[in-house]
C-alpha cells in the first residue's frame, strides 16, 4: 500500500510499478543497454519487482536463530519473565569452584588458634586497664601475670570474667572503685574462650590448657544460676562455690580446631 | 511516477538538479566537518590504543591520559563523524525521494554549527576532566539539551518534506529513515533524563546506558545505513528491491526485536534477573533483520557485479553490508550467556563489535554515500580512482585486524579472565599482542582515511573535475555504467555516456 | 499504510520495550526497602551498607579518568562469571576473623554513587573490594594510602605490576618544595632536589573513594547464597 494520498497500486510493492518504461524496473544496465520504453516493454520476463519470495535458506537461518535465542529466553531454567523484585537466578546456591577443594581457612592447633583469637580481645578490652603486658598498674588494675586465680581453677577464672569481680583479689589486696565489672557483654562465647585461654598462657602464665568453647557455654549457665546473679563475684563466693574445673570435655592443646569456629576438624585430605 | 531517485532521462532531473544545489551547503557543511571530527577520533584512537600496550607514552600529559583519550576518541566518533554523517544522507536522500528542494538551509547550517559547537565543547570536557563517566555519554552533561535542540532545528525540515512529499509510493529507504528520525530522540531523551535528571538506582542506571548503547546503534545508525543502501544499490544497479517482503520483514523485526537489546552488557549484575537474557536473546534476534536487508542488498550486487566493482560507492557498501552480516553473526555466537557471555563481557572482543558497527557497517556505508552524493550536490566529480580505492582497501585491513582482535582476541583474554587460578597479571599479558594489532588497525584506518580527508576538502573548495564522465574505479570500460551519475543505462555500443545535470 | 498508522506501530513496537525494560524497572528500584538484618553485631538492624570515605567526591574523579574503562565494580554470581572462586576479589577466602567473606555484588552496593561504575572492560582487576585487598594484603602493616598514591602516580614503579597497564596518573599530583620536613603524604618517587609529589585534592578523593571500596560485609539470609553446610557446625 502507498503511503500516498491516491488510490492504492494494485500492486502491493515498495516499487514503483514499471509504467513508463524510464524507472527501475529496467534491466541491468550490462545486460541489456536498452532505454527506451518499447525496448524495455520488450524485456523478457522476470518475477515483477519486488514479489519474490523469501527464499528458503533465510528462513532456514532465522529458524536457527530463533531456536538460539529461545534457548537464551529459558532465562538459565530458573527466572520469571517481568519479575522486577528478583535480582539473581531463582534457588541461586553458589557452586564450588571446579577442580578446588574449598577448605576455608587451614585448621591450626588448639591452642594457637584460641590465643590468636584471644590476644586480638585482649588488644581491645583488656589492655584498657591490665596493662599491655598485662602487669595493671599497681595502684589500680591487679597483675595477670602468675595469678593465682587466674591460673587455677578454671571455673573460678570463669566467673571472674564474666561476672566481674568486688573486692580483694588473690593477692589479698583491695583495689580501689567498683571493681572489675564483668566481661560477658558483646562477646561470644568464641570470645570469651579465646581472652581466657590467651590470659592463661601468655604473659609469663603457662598453663598450657584450653579453655574450650563448650566450657565457656557451662560457665555462662552456671553464672546465671548463682543467687547473685549479675552481681560481681567477690572472694568469698569463689572460694566456697567456684573451686573447680568447668564442666566441658578437654581438649587437647595439639588437636587441630577450625580457626574461626574453634571448633575440632579432622585434619584435612 | 516512480520515487526512486530520478535519472538524467528523467522528466523530473531539473526538479532534482534543483534539489541537489539547495542541498549543495548542507549536505557538504555536514560531510567536511564530520569527516574533519573523524580524523580527530582517529587520531585519539591510535594514541588510546597505544596506550594499552605502552601506558608509559606522553603519560604526563593529563589530557592525553588513557581514561580521557579514549572516550573522547569514542564520543567524536559517534557523535562528531556518525550522527553528522547520517544527517548529510538523511538530508539528501529525504528531500530527492520526496522530490522537495530544501528550503531551511540556513536553519540547518545553524543548527550544524551549534551541534559543531556542542560537540567541540564535549570533547574539550572529557579531555580537561570533565566527563560523566557514562560509556558513550561522556560528553559532560550540559551538552546534551544542545545537542537536541540542533537535531530537531537539523531534521525538522526532512520531516516536513516528507509530509509534503510528491506523490508516488513510499520505497523502504523512506521508511528506516522515518524510523531513524524518530527512535534517535525518543532514546537520546529517555537516557539524558534517567541518568542526569532523576534519581534512581545507580545500577539501573547503568543498565539504561547499555541499553542506550544498543540502541543508538542498532535503531539510529543501522536504520539510517541499512535505508542507504537501499537507495543506492537500487539506484545504482537499476534493479528494484527483489522481495518486498523480505524488505518489510526486515524493517519490522528491527523495530521489534532492537528495542529489548543492550542489557546484556549487565549480565551477573543486580538488575532484574531477567533484563540481561532478555537483552542477549534480543541482540541474537537482530540476525534476522540483517539477514532480510542482507539478502535483499547482496543478491541485487552480485547479480550486476560488473556495475559493482565499478562503482565506489557500490564497493563500499557491499563492505558495509558483508560487515554488518559479520556483527550479527557474532552476536549470536558470542551473546549465549552462561557460555560465551561470560567470557565476551568484559573482554577485548566489546570494543572491537563497537567498532565493527560504527565504523565497518555504518561508516563504510556513508563513505559509499559520500562518493555518490557529493558530486551531485557540488556539480564536480571526484578525482582519482586511485584514492578512493587506497581509502577502501587501507579500511578493510584495519577492520580485519580489528574483527580477527574481537573474535579470536576477545575469546582468549576472556578465557583467561575467567581461569581464576592464576594470577590475574596473565590475563593482562595475553591481551598485549592484541591491544598492539588494535593500534596497527586503527593506524591503517587513519591512513585510509587521510584519502578521503584530502579528497573530500579538494571537492568542497569545488576543485573537483568538471567533467562529464564519473570516476570510476579500476575494471571499469570508459563507458560502462556511470557510478556517480544516474543509472542511466550506457549502450554497451559506445555512446558516451550522457552528462549529468 | 498511512503514515499515522506507521509511527503508530512505531510507537507500539518501541514502547512496550521502553516501558518493560526501562520506565518500570527504573522506577521499581529507585526505593529498594531496606532488608531487615537481625543478627547483625553492631547495632544495624537492616541491611543497607553505607560506606566511610569520600565517595561522591571519588566516584566523580574516578568516572573523570576513565577508570571505569578497564576495572569493573561487579562480582557475578556463580552463573555468570568465575569472579567469586578468585581469593580475594569478592572478599577475602581467608580472611582472620570472619573466614571465607567473599559474596556477589548486590542492589544496595552503590550507596552512596548516582551511577554504579559497573565497568566496560577488565584490563586491570575488578575493584569491589580493592579498599579490602589494599589494607589487607598489598599495604599489610603499612598505609594503604600511601600504597594506593604510589599505584596511581606510576603503577609500574610496583616490582609486582611490572608489566601492568594501568596508566601513570602524574597529573593527580603535584610537585612542592620541601619546607622544613617532608609532608606525610609525600610520595616515595624521586622529585628532584628538596622537592616532593604531594596528592593534589583530586587524588586524595579518589583514594577515599577506593579505600571505602569494601563490599564484604555480612549479608541479610535473602541476599546470602553461600551453599548451606550440612555438617552441623556453627
Amino acid at each position: 500500500m502507498s503511503l500516498s494520498n491516491q488510490p492504492p497500486d494494485t500492486v502491493d510493492s515498495l516499487h514503483a510499478p514499471a509504467s513508463d518504461g524510464t524507472q527501475a524496473g529496467r534491466p541491468c544496465p550490462s545486460v541489456n543497454s536498452l532505454d527506451t520504453p518499447a525496448a524495455s516493454a520488450r524485456e523478457p520476463h522476470r518475477a515483477d519487482p519486488g514479489t519474490e519470495p523469501i527464499p528458503l535458506w533465510v528462513l532456514a537461518a532465522c529458524g536457527v536463530v530463533l531456536l538460539v535465542a529461545g534457548g537464551i529466553l529459558d532465562l538459565g531454567g530458573a527466572g520469571r519473565f517481568f519479575d522486577y523484585q528478583t535480582m539473581f537466578r531463582q534457588r541461586y546456591e553458589r557452586t564450588p569452584a571446579p577442580g578446588a577443594v574449598d577448605q576455608g581457612p587451614p585448621p591450626k592447633e588448639a591452642l594457637v588458634a584460641y590465643m590468636a583469637k584471644g590476644s586480638k580481645i585482649y588488644a581491645t578490652k583488656c589492655i584498657v586497664c591490665h596493662g599491655p603486658e598485662a602487669k595493671g598498674d599497681g595502684a589500680n588494675y591487679p597483675s595477670l601475670v602468675g595469678s593465682k586465680w587466674a591460673n587455677g581453677e578454671t571455673q573460678r577464672f570463669a566467673m571472674i570474667v564474666l561476672n566481674g569481680l568486688q573486692g580483694p583479689t588473690s593477692s589479698g589486696k583491695a583495689y580501689p572503685g567498683a571493681g572489675m565489672p564483668s566481661q560477658a557483654p558483646g562477646l561470644t562465647p568464641e570470645e570469651l574462650a579465646g581472652v581466657m585461654t590467651y590470659v592463661r598462657n601468655h604473659f609469663g602464665n603457662t598453663t598450657g590448657d584450653v579453655i574450650t568453647v563448650a566450657m565457656v557455654k557451662e560457665a555462662q549457665k552456671i553464672a546465671a544460676a548463682r543467687p547473685k546473679a549479675g552481681q560481681q563475684v567477690t572472694a568469698e563466693e569463689l572460694t566456697a562455690d567456684h573451686l573447680k574445673a568447668l564442666p566441658g570435655p578437654t581438649l587437647d592443646a595439639k588437636a587441630m580446631v577450625d580457626p574461626i569456629t574453634l571448633t575440632a576438624v579432622r585434619a584435612a585430605k | 511516477m516512480s520515487s526512486a531517485i530520478p535519472t538524467t532521462t528523467d522528466p523530473d532531473a531539473p526538479l532534482c538538479a534543483g534539489i541537489d544545489r539547495s542541498l549543495r551547503h548542507p549536505v557538504m557543511f555536514f560531510l567536511t566537518s564530520g569527516a574533519a571530527w573523524l580524523a580527530v577520533a582517529l587520531v585519539l584512537g591510535v594514541i588510546a590504543s597505544a596506550k594499552i600496550h605502552s601506558p608509559g607514552l606522553l603519560a604526563d600529559c593529563g589530557w592525553l591520559s588513557y581514561g580521557r583519550v579514549f572516550p573522547a576518541h569514542l564520543n567524536l566518533l559517534v557523535y562528531g563523524w556518525g550522527m553528522q554523517a547520517a544527517f548529510a544522507v538523511i538530508l539528501w536522500l529525504m528531500a530527492q525521494l520526496s522530490r522537495k528542494p530544501c528550503t531551511s538551509a540556513v536553519t540547518i547550517l545553524t543548527a550544524g554549527h551549534v551541534w559543531n559547537l556542542g560537540v567541540a565543547l564535549g570533547v574539550v570536557g572529557i579531555l580537561s576532566g570533565n566527563g560523566t563517566g557514562m560509556p558513550w555519554m561522556e560528553f559532560p552533561a550540559f551538552t546534551w539539551p544542545v545537542l537536541l535542540v540542533s537535531y530537531f532545528a537539523i531534521v525538522v525540515g526532512a520531516f516536513i518534506q516528507f509530509r509534503v512529499r510528491a506523490a508516488g509510493p513510499v520505497v523502504i529507504t523512506q521508511w528506516y529513515l522515518l524510523a531513524a528520525l524518530i527512535w534517535l530522540p525518543w532514546i537520546f531523551l529517555t537516557a539524558n533524563l534517567m541518568l542526569h535528571c532523576m534519581a534512581g538506582n545507580p545500577v539501573m542506571a547503568a543498565a539504561i546506558n547499555a541499553w542506550y548503547k544498543s540502541a543508538l546503534v542498532f535503531l539510529f545508525f543501522t536504520p539510517v545505513a541499512l535505508g542507504t543502501a537501499y537507495a543506492l544499490v537500487t539506484e545504482l544497479t537499476g534493479r528494484p528491491v527483489a522481495s518486498d517482503a523480505m524488505a518489510k520483514l526486515g524493517f519490522w523485526s528491527l523495530a521489534v526485536i532492537a528495542p529489548w537489546a543492550g542489557m546484556q552488557r549487565l549480565a551477573g549484575a543486580p538488575v532484574p534477573y531477567f533484563l540481561p537474557y532478555v537483552g542477549a536473546a534480543a541482540t541474537a534476534l537482530l540476525f534476522i533483520p540483517v539477514c532480510a536487508a542482507a539478502t535483499n542488498l547482496l543478491r541485487a550486487l552480485w547479480s550486476c557485479r560488473e556495475t559493482c566493482a565499478a562503482s565506489p560507492a557500490l564497493r563500499f557498501i557491499t563492505a558495509g553490508i558483508v560487515a554488518l552480516v559479520l556483527l550479527a553473526a557474532a552476536s549470536v555466537l558470542l551473546n549465549l550467556p552462561d557460555s560465551t557471555l561470560r567470557l565476551t563481557q568484559f573482554s577485548l572482543a566489546g570494543y572491537g563489535f563497537d567498532v565493527l558497527a560504527i565504523y565497518g557497517f555504518f561508516s563504510l556505508v556513508m563513505f559509499g554515500a559520500a562518493y555518490f552524493i557529493v558530486p551531485r550536490v557540488t556539480g564536480r566529480e571526484w578525482l582519482s580512482g586511485r584514492l578512493m580505492v587506497m581509502h577502501l582497501h587501507f579500511s578493510l585491513y584495519g577492520l580485519v585486524t580489528i574483527l580477527l582482535v574481537a573474535v579470536c582476541g576477545g575469546l582468549e583474554h576472556g578465557f583467561n579472565q575467567e581461569n581464576w587460578q592464576q594470577p590475574w597479571l596473565r590475563a593482562v599479558v595475553s591481551a598485549d599482542p592484541y591491544a598492539v594489532a588494535n593500534t596497527f588497525a586503527w593506524c591503517l584506518i587513519l591512513f585510509s582515511n587521510l584519502f578521503f580527508l584530502i579528497h573530500l576538502t579538494l571537492m568542497w573548495l569545488r576543485l573537483g573535475l568538471e567533467r562529464a564522465l564519473p570516476m570510476l574505479l579500476a575494471g571499469a570500460r570508459a563507458t560502462s555504467p556511470s557510478s556517480a551519475a544516474a543509472a542511466v543505462p550506457l549502450a554497451g555500443a559506445g555512446q558516451a555516456a550522457t552528462p549529468h545535470h | 499504510m498511512s503514515l499515522r498508522t506507521f509511527i503508530l506501530a512505531l510507537a507500539a513496537s518501541f514502547g512496550v520495550a521502553w516501558l518493560a525494560i526501562l520506565v518500570i524497572p527504573f522506577f521499581k528500584m529507585r526505593d529498594l526497602a531496606p532488608i531487615p538484618l537481625p543478627q547483625a553485631k553492631d547495632g544495624a538492624s537492616v541491611f543497607f551498607p553505607k560506606r566511610a570515605g569520600r565517595i561522591a567526591d571519588g566516584a566523580r574523579v574516578y568516572a573523570e579518568n576513565g577508570c571505569y574503562l578497564c576495572h569493573t565494580q561487579l562480582v557475578r554470581p556463580t552463573y555468570a562469571g568465575n569472579d567469586l572462586y578468585r581469593p580475594d576479589w569478592g572478599g577475602l577466602k581467608d580472611d582472620a576473623d570472619r573466614g571465607d567473606t567473599r559474596r556477589e555484588t548486590n542492589a544496595y552496593d552503590f550507596f552512596g554513587e548516582t551511577f554504579a561504575q559497573i565497568g566496560v572492560m577488565r584490563e586491570g582487576p575488578d575493584l569491589s573490594n580493592i579498599g579490602r585487598r589494599v589494607e589487607t594484603l598489598y599495604a599489610a602493616g603499612g598505609d594503604p594510602a600511601a600504597w594506593l598514591y604510589a599505584h596511581l602516580f606510576n603503577p609500574r614503579d610496583n616490582p609486582q605490576l611490572w608489566k601492568s597497564t594501568c596508566p601513570p596518573h602524574p597529573f593527580l599530583f603535584e610537585k612542592r618544595e620541601i619546607k622544613g620536613s617532608a609532608s606525610a603524604d609525600a610520595l616515595q618517587a624521586d622529585a628532584g632536589a628538596n622537592h616532593e609529589w604531594l596528592p593534589d585534592s583530586d587524588a586524595k578523593a579518589l583514594v577515599s573513594y577506593l579505600l571505602s571500596l569494601k563490599k564484604d560485609q555480612q549479608v541479610p539470609a535473602a541476599l546470602n547464597f553461600a551453599p548451606k553446610k550440612t555438617d552441623g557446625a556453627p
